[in-house]
């Protein structure tokens, strides 16, 4: 977009008002990188201090002490397979509901009255579930039980199914028509033209979608903490586990932290790239 | 040829877009479909393709039916009225699209590509995405992307409905040109009775949901079926005056709402109600208001049109347009007189035509 050159005060304001609303954004994310390195000395102090000699015990203890890679790859492992079955699903149910308005809309808000109960509610049953169907053989080959990754797939993908249709129906509805029956007399098929020319064009709201998934699912807490003991806890479980009857160890909090959000950055960042609005801009007329 | 037989077509329980509709579409033709929007024109079009079934009736090609057939058997390409671009693809991309769907290999598709391109003037932006395309260029993509491959028929709804006028007027004979060059069959959609009657070689008329007339230019403007194509078919439309028939002194003559004689009747049309005169603008001969036997009027409005001047003239509860030459100059309120040429009235009861021997 083109935009009018200002003068120089209005240039000044602009971007000073931008760096104050990053510092405020990103003072809690820097803190807490920095509260990583710190000594445990500079750590609870008054006045906080900025400058210290760097160290990384803490990092040390969370990853050897506590093994805390195991949570990260846990957590790893279950948001991105129930991501990929979220989006797969997902963008399959929205397209449906977009194109053939199966249900006349009434099946899309009763998938999305689910969301409307609140989690907790459910807790107990989905505990008593889960430790049922681990014991059956179809839960034994696909890890349903207690405390294994399939649980909380199965949960992560029930959560957020909802809300990724929802979103996605609004992606399919604003892609024209015309250019599917364009392609169809192109001579490609149904399944063609969605691989060529629809999910091509619904990438932004696919991406967008993901990313929500991912997050909600990396930050998950309370099912994580209900349905699982050790041997599938996530980094949220992890980092309670810092917690201990000696105190907070807010070092190794901040060390472990960090690592447990860096993936997410870094994939953020990557699909940034996909998240930018006005890829469909020109489709059409107007 | 392709042919609807008896098509029916209802979108829900309620909103019809055709009615029993019948339409040939002859081998080479250029055929265009013209009426107001929301006519069923693209309906026509979509059927064709195969977008859409029709309710009932059935869609034939050289006598075959073609009507359960899916799209892409049924020989056709079509330009899309909002253009439908692949906004993810370079226009390089999109020209190239039906040609990659038919399995051509790269060397061939890159030279049509280029041959398409310079024929409509755009090989200067085929790296581009649609989006970075002024509205006259994405419609020539559109259109390119259309022809760019040989088809049994070319579907065309409104192609070139949204450029500005001077662009519209060029594309109109590039249009004719390249169709005439490829030998190709094409149903073209249109809103302006301009481009139907410059265009088409078969015009059609529709209106919500029916084909009111089919012919070629001339016999729409000569012979309108009805008082709808003759308001619609020709600029400026047809005025329509509400007349009786009654015998006097020298034979059977028209009198308008205001008891006056406007012309002997062209043929016997006595005991026919609710009829109606239909004059074109240059039927009429302006004279002063004072010419016995003329018909009185007065100048409501005069519009400029550079080459000749158009005055609408005020008569017995009717409001009549009259072609006048460009150095005529009339001031609104100012009494005229009209003498009408009986050879040139269209008569028509109850918005049908009336067909008498002068015709």
């Amino acid at each position: 977009m083109l935009r009018r050159k200002s003068s120089w005060p209005v240039e000044v304001l602009r971007y000073g008002t931008i760096l104050l609303v990053i510092l405020f954004f990103f003072f809690p994310i820097f803190w807490m990188v920095l509260t990583s390195f710190k000594p445990e000395s500079a750590i609870m102090v008054s006045p906080p201090q900025f400058f210290f000699t760097p160290t990384l015990d803490n990092y040390a203890h969370a990853l050897v002490d506590k093994n805390f890679l195991f949570y990260v790859k846990n957590t790893l492992i279950i948001s991105v397979i129930s991501t990929l079955i979220v989006v797969a699903f997902g963008s399959l149910a929205a397209y449906s509901f977009a194109r053939f308005n199966v249900g006349d809309g009434h099946i899309l808000f009763f998938i999305l009255s689910t969301k409307m109960m609140p989690a907790i509610a459910v807790i107990l049953p989905y505990f008593l579930i889960f430790r049922d169907l681990g014991k059956t053989a179809i839960g034994k080959s696909l890890h349903l039980g207690l405390d294994q990754h399939g649980a909380l797939i199965v949960s992560y993908v029930m959560f957020n199914l909802p809300f990724a249709i929802w979103l996605l129906v609004s992606f399919f509805q604003d892609i024209p028509r015309e250019l599917e029956h364009s392609a169809r007399l192109d001579g490609l098929s149904r399944l063609q033209v969605l691989r060529k020319v629809t999910f091509p064009l619904a990438a932004p709201g696919i991406a967008v979608t993901a990313v929500f998934t991912l997050i909600f699912c990396w930050n998950e807490f309370l099912f994580a903490y209900i349905l699982t003991r050790k041997a599938a806890s996530t980094v949220t479980v992890g980092v309670e586990s810092f917690f201990t009857l000696q105190g907070i160890l807010w070092g190794p909090v901040a060390a472990a932290a960090t690592i447990a959000v860096a993936p997410m950055l870094v994939f953020v960042l990557v699909m940034q790239r996909y998240m930018v609005r006005g890829l469909t801009f020109g489709a059409v007329r107007g | 040829m392709y042919a609807l037989i008896d098509v029916h077509k209802r979108y829900g329980l309620r909103t019809v877009a055709l009615r029993k509709l019948n339409l040939e579409i002859r081998h080479r033709e250029f055929f265009v479909l013209y009426g107001p929007a929301g006519a069923g024109k693209s309906t026509i079009l979509n059927l064709i393709a195969g977008l859409t079934k029709p309710t009932s009736g059935d869609i034939s090609r050289d006598g075959v039916s073609i009507a359960h057939l899916p799209p892409e058997r049924r020989g056709a390409a079509m330009a899309f009225e909002n253009y439908a671009l692949y906004s993810h693809l370079s226009v390089a991309e999109n020209l190239a699209f039906p040609l990659r769907a038919a399995g051509l290999d790269r060397s061939e598709i890159e030279s049509r590509v280029k041959r398409i391109a310079s024929v409509l003037g755009i090989p200067h932006v085929l790296d581009r995405r649609p989006g970075f395309l002024s509205g006259g260029q994405r419609q020539r993509v559109a259109l390119g992307r259309a022809i760019i491959r040989p088809a049994d028929i070319y579907l065309l709804d409104e192609p070139i409905g949204h450029l500005d006028a001077k662009l519209r007027h060029r594309m109109r004979a590039e249009l004719k040109a390249l169709a005439v060059e490829m030998n190709a069959t094409v149903v073209f959609t249109t809103t302006s009775s301009k481009e139907a009657l410059a265009l088409g070689d078969r015009v059609g008329i529709l209106n919500s949901g029916r084909l009111e007339q089919v012919g070629t230019p001339a016999e729409l403007y000569n012979s309108p079926a009805n008082t709808f194509v003759a308001s619609f078919v020709g600029d400026p439309p047809m005025s329509f005056l509400s007349v009786t028939a009654r015998r006097s002194s020298d034979g059977v003559k028209l009198y308008n709402g205001d008891g006056q004689a406007i012309a002997s009747a062209p043929f016997d049309v006595l005991g026919r109600t609710a009829l109606k005169a239909g004059l074109r603008s240059n039927a009429i001969q302006l004279v002063d208001a004072q010419t016995s036997g003329a018909l009185k009027g007065s100048v409501q409005v005069v519009e400029h049109l550079g080459h000749s001047n158009i005055a609408v003239i005020a008569a017995g509860g009717d409001s009549i347009q009259v072609s006048l030459p460009a150095d005529r100059r009339l001031k609104p309120g100012e009494p005229v007189g009209m003498i009408i040429d009986p050879r040139q009235i269209h008569l028509f009861a109850d918005e049908r035509a009336l067909v008498g021997e002068h015709v």
